[in-house]
């Protein structure tokens, strides 16, 4: 008997290993070999599809899946290049006023959408912008990605990461927004501050071009005013309810889909298009990361890495926060944060289990150093791997180490913020 | 790839926008075809969308200009025919010539329409190249009615057959 376990955690081990190996060499398409692994702790009886299913965290999946319907609507009606000319000619097409402007919008979509989402409606306007103040993308993009990846950390639904830690630890939006809300804002100052000197001779426009901006007509770029209004109002409630689902009883994954299914009833828009635009790949990818990690689980590695963490740090709360805090910060620099975060949400709860800490501040250090550290490196998050790919086909390549250069001292600059911040409020 | 073909779509429609057009975008299939004749490449693109309507368009051996059918059935029905055309034709010992001929038409109407859009053409020259033209249609419709039709599973479509 103890051998079948002993080879059943070899088993499981060497898959995890051989999957995740390959997600970060990015040989095979994540989503394709995520599944591939998790099919195979199937089919080798790890788990049963019974328990797989049981693994799948659908809070997370059914939360995603509403937000992106709300978004796939919204962004029919055309508000986000309504917004984009609107602040740019607001900024009198001064370029560095103009990055301020799409910095905070970045910043604020991204903490109400998925950071991906944020990039994917804000960077194709934007280009707009630069190409009419004929600059380098590079200048504005930076900055935008960057915000995207910060402003996401502050909400449980601002980046995939914290989605997974609401959900597996009962923080709520409140939760989330209250205790990250401050940090975030701070790094977002001292970050665009820091961005200001990097670009303080680039910001360079002709008169030419700042005319064409002021010349730019906001009001045409709203497609489907009535459509605009009620995205709005579904929008805002679904915020509203995010805020209140503790106390309404409700899983924010339920306010999402309810938000999502009456925006699909009054908009009268035909759904099959709406649900082509649902990024079916992530989704995929996240429940198959559930079962490779629930097998870890089964088999009791994680509850030994638990072990040995709370074995290192002497179950101390500062030095756990820290190690968790600068470890996720450094990995999320490097690899996917979603099966990292995946991997380490079970971590936490056994430490949890284990000790007699309270892991709250583990949740936190866990959420800033996943997210923030997706600013680390071009590859450290996906909205920079998006980014970087629109740029090229845009004929301006950012190489790994051009984007390395600014991007990690920038993430490490956050990581000690959020240091000093943790270390001041909650331990 | 969707998410780039997606912020390529949402650029051109903001920049087209603010050049005061209506711009509608469709999710559409493009499908290229490709058939090779003895040697002679053959090739068609043409566009399925939700509408329900097809672009079907021939790009080689040499471009022909876009047609828009609603049904399926057209848009391969006139692939069909076309094909079985060159299939004939390219039996002919004159195909090289004809090919040739076809590309230098294609290269005319190009050379034609940079003249029309970036010179001022007094219309002296407007009457001469129009009386060129006129003079090679009738001599078209001259070899027409000296030569023996070949193909007779569907009438021409701009020559016209005097039904005897």
């Amino acid at each position: 008997m103890v051998k079948i376990q002993e080879s059943q955690v070899i088993i499981t081990v060497s898959i995890f290993i051989a999957t995740y190996g390959i997600i970060i060499s990015e040989k095979i398409e994540r989503t394709t070999i995520a599944m591939v692994g998790a099919v195979f702790m199937l089919l080798l009886n790890i788990l049963s599809q019974e328990d797989a299913i049981k693994h799948i965290d659908f809070n997370t999946i059914g939360l995603l899946i509403g937000m992106m319907i709300i978004v796939g609507i919204t962004k029919r009606t055309g508000v986000f290049e309504y917004l984009a000319i609107k602040s740019a000619k607001a900024a009198k097409g001064e370029p560095w006023k103009i990055i301020v402007f799409f910095s905070i919008i970045t910043a604020i979509s991204s903490a109400l959408l998925d950071n991906v989402t944020t990039i994917l409606l804000i960077v194709p306007v934007t280009l707009v912008i630069v190409d009419t103040l004929q600059m380098n993308p590079i200048v504005f993009l930076i900055p935008e990605v960057l915000m995207a990846n910060i402003g996401g950390t502050a909400t449980l639904i601002g980046d995939p990461p914290n989605i997974m830690i609401g959900s597996a630890s009962n923080l709520g939006f409140v939760d989330f927004l209250v205790n990250l809300g401050p940090v975030v804002i701070i790094i977002f100052i001292v970050t665009l501050l820091i961005l200001k000197i990097i670009y303080r001779n680039d910001f360079n426009a002709t008169e030419e071009a700042k005319a064409k901006i002021l010349n730019m007509n906001e009001k045409i770029a709203i497609k489907n005013k009535p459509l605009l209004i009620k995205s709005g109002a579904i929008l805002f409630l679904v915020i509203l309810g995010f805020s209140l689902h503790q106390k309404l009883g409700y899983e924010s994954a339920t306010i999402a889909l309810t938000g999502a299914a009456i925006l699909l009833l009054i908009s009268k828009i035909e759904p099959e298009g709406i649900l082509l635009e649902i990024e079916w790949g992530t989704i995929f990818f996240f429940m198959a990361l559930f079962v490779l990690v629930g097998s870890l689980e089964e088999v009791g590695i994680i509850n030994e890495l638990a072990k040995k963490l709370l074995a290192i740090t002497k179950g101390n709360l500062f030095i756990t926060t820290m190690v968790i805090l600068w470890v996720s910060a450094i990995a999320s620099a490097f690899l996917d944060n979603i099966p990292f975060v995946a991997t380490m949400i079970p971590l936490v709860k056994g430490i949890g289990a284990m000790s007699t800490m309270s892991i709250v501040p583990l949740w936190w250090a866990l959420a800033l150093g996943a997210c923030l550290g997706g600013n680390g490196s071009i590859v450290g998050a996906t909205a920079n791997v998006v980014v970087s790919g629109i740029l090229e086909k845009h004929g301006n390549k950012i190489s790994f180490v051009e984007y390395l250069k600014i991007g990690f001292p920038m993430m490490i600059v956050s990581i000690i913020i959020a240091s000093i911040y943790l270390k001041t409020f909650y331990l | 790839m969707r998410k780039f073909i997606n912020s390529e779509a949402m650029q051109h429609s903001m920049k087209l926008l603010q050049l005061g057009a209506k711009v509608q975008q469709i999710d559409s299939k493009m499908c290229y075809v490709e058939f090779c004749i003895d040697g002679c490449k053959l090739e068609y693109v043409y566009n399925i969308n939700s509408k329900g309507q097809y672009f079907l368009e021939r790009i080689k051996p040499y471009p022909l200009p876009l047609k828009v059918f609603t049904l399926e059935k057209d848009v391969i029905e006139s692939i069909t025919i076309d094909m079985k055309q060159f299939k004939d034709a390219i039996k002919s010992n004159n195909i090289s010539g004809f090919l040739e001929i076809g590309v230098k038409l294609n290269i005319v109407l190009k050379k034609f329409e940079d003249l029309f859009l970036y010179y001022n053409i007094p219309k002296t020259e407007v009457d001469e190249i129009a009386s060129v033209i006129t003079t090679l249609e009738n001599k078209i419709d001259k070899v027409q009615n000296k030569s023996k039709r070949i193909c007779f599973f569907k009438e021409p479509e701009n020559l016209r057959v005097d039904k005897k």
